[in-house]
């Protein structure tokens, strides 16, 4: 009779397949380990994060995802200057994966690190950990030189979501890199004051497509008092994503002097635009805009088509 | 009624090279959804055991391959639906 | 290989959770962790690692209520609409509430969900109305983090056993009957409650591309929990509800419209346009696909090839690594790319699944089946829209519930000749020196499906379906022969498929109207709301047949208004917010 059960085996017991002369060997020692998920497998798979072999280590490396805590995070602190590229990743990725905010402590003094795809590395873990000790030099790595750093650390601080990092993240909107000036756009989102609503407008003008999305995006979640007329000017955006945005944010924050505009714009090719304009006009309600829809009642899109009969529906129900 | 052999071709390849089932690896076996790996014994070379497909009977769905932890398995995408 | 030795073995546990797939670890972690005493057994015809339908991961929750985005009313009214207001809402508002709680578990278990730039759930709309969707940008983990936790609790696994057949006595449940797939040796497992999680009947229909296992749904879920839970007498609701999905044809993939979406992309006809008028995923939305397909404005695609590169990149990577992640490859030897054309969707064959319709094994909202001691979550219960979140979520009810209900009672006292019976039904394929090998059965018999019972549905040809199915099954009784362990796996399994074959005809002709869109569409009757607004419940007659009965539908928790029923029938429901 075949066993019944999968078996909680002895740990000491599995990691003596650690010593085996073949890698095989010791690779299917790493995965036994890993699979009891008992933490006081974790010093053996250190141990394999220094293998001789690399598919041992690149294995361990991965296997470190089952465990949590500072000692697991210390064993792939080590992997993540390991000499293959392979194992140096899936270190990286397993950090990612932790949940035990203790397991941040190691990671906080890898800040300081010469190595690039360390800190990047211990960022990454940092971020899903919200540790706020994460947060000073999160701040001061946004003047690295490294692009991936820059990338990493503002990633951290909006997760934070510490008023205190305010000036560093509105700094970050104007970063060389589109990317960074992306994140920092759309991490001003939990912030109520006037000066990061100034920085989403002024990104508004961003050179990059995706950045004037983000803000357009974001801008509602600030309050947008002074939004108005900056998104309006963002209708012409020479990219519809940017446009789309735009006009759902406007109505978002009700303003009814962009409904003539958006109205207009309803005459588009892209069925995506025609659709959230329409929407943006049932939103926003203001009466006499009907003529903007009454030519779509019967669009080809039937995403259109709906959204402009429930428009002029809101349309009715307000001037009634 | 009696049987007749017929041929398929599987989706699933093992690199004899790199399959370290000969050192108790099952993994490919364990994780597949509709158990169609199996463990063989190899006449000749360096090795004395690989994994290989043994039934045509396969959603292509990847952890064998996801999960080897030598790069060993590739999965296909079976024959009549390529 | 695989040979077929002789044994059996008894144990006995609390509670016995079959199938190791969504609702089952979750069903047996909760019922642990509530009675840590308790003695829970998790079992599984393949490994409990990566097993069910989301062996591979997942790439979304679809259905979330997540409080700043959508009420448990708001959705309970959604999914009681797009069922065609055939549902009991109990279980699905008990569903509703709780359902936050489970996210927030799995993400303490290491299953990443989408986050916007401030850390927040990052949910998108995809439904006209409600904000239900939240991606998971490592939902390839999901079984590993699963799998963790259960080796953290200490549960009791046991791999490579498939159930045939429960055990019952006394009026309430008793246990089950195992074979190991690998041995066909028996395991008699006397359970004081049993939590029944065995996925779709997605082995049912046969794919268009004829590759037996290039189905929607794991072809591993076969449906063997419709059959054992007909075999134990319990109700069985709505199962002409069938479930047919869009899908990337041939690859017979999910589309995923849900990722896809809410980043821009759409299905459209030829001509690149919109065409699916329905807000909701229903048999209504895929009437309108089928009708689009078979008109001149056909074949259907997923359009993605209008955005830009930076979002189909993005797409990309998520459509690739998690769910199917083969995708990948299959388009790579097609030579399609989302950039430069649109990609070919068909629909798919079809099965019985709660994720994305309202039939199933009938269960109340503690996930209780009309067997005392018995249990059903995921796909096989009839929560419609249960998806993964809902397997999650109901599978936990169940644990919970079950670890209850043993307090108070002993093992059921059962007929050892039932166990003697079902051996000898298992092992019949074995004793015979030729015959018809398993896989011609269920060939035979989905062929039949597909030729039959696929709508729109016809009385004669559903009639004309049963004489055959009678012939496939007598041919399987009497003549079906197996040479190893492994090919009685497969003759269990095509035993299912006919049971559910079965079933699926039966239920179809009972419901003498047209609902649900495709799903139910039998183009000799019109939607009847006089005759028909209500359940159906199927069991096993006295005779060994399925029996159905009406069963009334119960008063709404969330009342839902005349205007707002109008709108469904007219599919042109008001949304209360704009899309997006």
């Amino acid at each position: 009779m075949n066993a019944i059960f999968e078996d909680f085996d002895d740990i000491k017991d599995l990691a003596d397949a650690l010593d085996d002369p073949d890698a095989g060997a010791r690779i299917v020692a790493v995965m036994d380990l890993a699979d009891s998920a008992d933490p006081d497998a974790i010093p053996y798979i250190a141990k394999a994060i220094t293998d001789a072999d690399e598919g041992v280590r690149l294995k361990a490396a991965q296997a470190l995802t089952d465990f949590d805590g500072p000692e697991t995070s210390a064993a792939l602190i080590v992997a993540l200057k390991d000499s293959s590229e392979r194992v140096r990743e899936a270190a990286a990725i397993s950090l990612t994966e932790l949940k035990d905010p203790k397991a941040g402590t190691p990671l906080l003094d890898c800040l300081n690190d010469d190595d690039e795809f360390v800190i990047v590395a211990a960022f990454g873990g940092l971020k899903e950990l919200r540790r706020p000790e994460a947060l000073g030099p999160a701040i001061n790595a946004l003047v690295s030189p490294s692009v991936a750093i820059r990338g990493a650390a503002v990633s951290v601080i909006g997760w934070l979501q510490d008023e205190n990092a305010l000036p560093a993240l509105m700094s970050a909107t104007t970063d060389q890199s589109s990317d960074v000036r992306r994140v920092a756009v759309a991490a001003l989102g939990f912030s109520k004051n006037e000066r990061s609503e100034q920085t989403l407008i002024s990104a508004l003008e961003d050179e990059n497509w995706q950045v004037r999305e983000a803000s357009a995006e974001t801008l509602p979640k600030t309050g947008g008092a002074n939004a108005a007329n900056p998104l309006m000017t963002a209708l012409d955006d020479e990219y519809w994503q940017v446009r789309l945005k735009a006009a759902r944010s406007l109505a978002a924050l009700k303003i009814e002097e962009a409904a003539d505009k958006i109205g207009s714009m309803i005459t588009t090719q892209i069925p995506n635009l025609r659709k959230e304009c329409s929407a943006a006009l049932g939103e926003l309600a203001v009466p006499g805009t009907e003529k903007y829809l009454i030519d779509f009642v019967d669009d080809g899109d039937p995403d259109v088509r709906k959204n402009v009969r429930w428009a002029l529906e809101k349309i009715a129900q307000k001037a009634s | 009624m009696p049987l007749a052999q017929t041929q398929t071709s599987v989706p699933v390849v093992v690199d004899d090279d790199l399959c370290i089932a000969d050192k108790g690896c099952t993994v490919c076996v364990d994780v597949c959804p509709l158990d169609v790996l199996r463990i063989k014994d190899m006449a000749e070379g360096p090795k004395s055991k690989t994994a290989f497909m043994q039934y045509d009977e396969c959603w292509y769905c990847m952890p064998c391959e996801a999960d080897c932890p030598t790069g060993a398995v590739t999965v296909n995408i079976p024959y009549l639906l390529k | 290989m695989d040979e077929i030795l002789d044994g059996i073995s008894q144990i006995d546990c609390d509670v016995l959770v079959i199938g190791g797939g969504t609702a089952g670890p979750m069903a047996a972690l909760k019922a642990k962790r509530k009675n840590p005493e308790a003695n829970v057994v998790l079992l599984d015809k393949a490994n409990v690692k990566r097993s069910g339908a989301i062996a591979m991961g997942m790439d979304g929750l679809n259905n979330t209520i997540i409080p700043g985005h959508a009420t448990p009313e708001q959705y309970t009214k959604e999914i009681t609409i797009a069922n065609d207001g055939i549902v009991d809402q109990a279980p699905i508002y008990r569903y509703a509430q709780g359902c936050y709680e489970i996210i927030q578990e799995l993400d303490s278990f290491g299953i990443r969900f989408q986050k916007d730039q401030n850390g927040e759930y990052d949910v998108k709309k995809v439904h006209h109305i409600g904000t239900y969707v939240l991606p998971m940008p490592n939902g390839d983990t999901v079984k590993k983090a699963l799998y963790r936790q259960l080796r953290k609790a200490r549960i009791n696994i046991s791999n490579r056993y498939m159930a045939t057949r429960l055990l019952t006595g006394e009026g309430r449940i008793a246990g089950a009957i195992c074979v190991n797939t690998r041995t066909a040796e028996f395991l008699v497992v006397r359970a004081k409650a049993v939590v029944m999680c065995l996925g779709a009947a997605g082995r049912l229909g046969l794919p268009t591309s004829g590759y037996m296992y290039g189905t929607y749904e794991n072809p591993t879920n076969t449906g063997e929990g419709y059959s054992m839970a007909y075999h134990a007498g319990a109700d069985l609701a709505n199962l002409e509800c069938y479930q047919i999905n869009p899908l990337i044809k041939d690859y017979n993939g999910p589309a995923c419209a849900y990722v896809a979406g809410p980043m821009g992309g759409y299905t459209a006809n030829a001509e690149g346009e919109r065409f699916i008028e329905c807000d909701y995923w229903s048999g209504q939305m895929m009437q309108e696909f089928y009708d689009e397909l078979q008109s001149g404005k056909g074949p259907v695609y997923l359009k993605l090839n209008h955005l830009a590169e930076e979002t189909v990149a993005e797409i990309e990577r998520v459509l690739h690594i998690v769910e199917r992640p083969t995708r990948g490859h299959f388009h790579k030897n097609r030579g399609t790319d989302y950039r430069k054309q649109m990609i070919e969707m068909h629909i798919s064959e079809i099965g019985f699944c709660s994720g994305h319709s309202a039939s199933g094994v009938f269960v109340d909202e503690n996930a209780r089946t009309s067997v005392q001691g018995l249990y059903a979550a995921g796909d096989m219960a009839n929560v419609p829209h249960n998806y993964m979140l809902g397997a999650f979520t109901n599978g936990a009810f169940a644990g919970l519930d079950a670890v209850d209900f043993i307090k108070d009672v002993d093992f059921a006292k059962f007929d050892h000749g039932d166990v003697e019976a079902e051996r000898n039904r298992v092992l019949a394929p074995t004793k015979r020196d030729d015959g018809i090998p398993p896989n011609q059965i269920e060939f035979k018999t989905r062929r039949l499906v597909n030729d039959y019972l696929q709508p729109p549905k016809v009385t004669a040809k559903m009639e004309t379906a049963q004489r055959r199915f009678a012939e496939v099954r007598d041919d399987m009784q009497n003549a079906m022969y197996v040479q190893n362990a492994h090919e009685l796996m497969r003759s269990l399994e095509a035993s299912t498929i006919m049971d559910c074959a079965e079933m699926a005809a039966s239920a179809s002709l009972y419901r003498t109207e047209s609902r649900w869109g495709l799903y139910h569409n039998r183009v000799e009757y019109e939607k009847d709301d006089e005759n028909w607004f209500c359940h159906t419940l199927l069991k096993k007659g006295e005779n060994g047949l399925p029996e159905s009965r009406k069963q009334d539908v119960k008063p709404y928790i969330v009342e839902i208004e005349d205007d707002e029923k109008d709108a469904y029938d007219k599919q042109r429901v008001q949304p209360t917010e704009a899309a997006e």
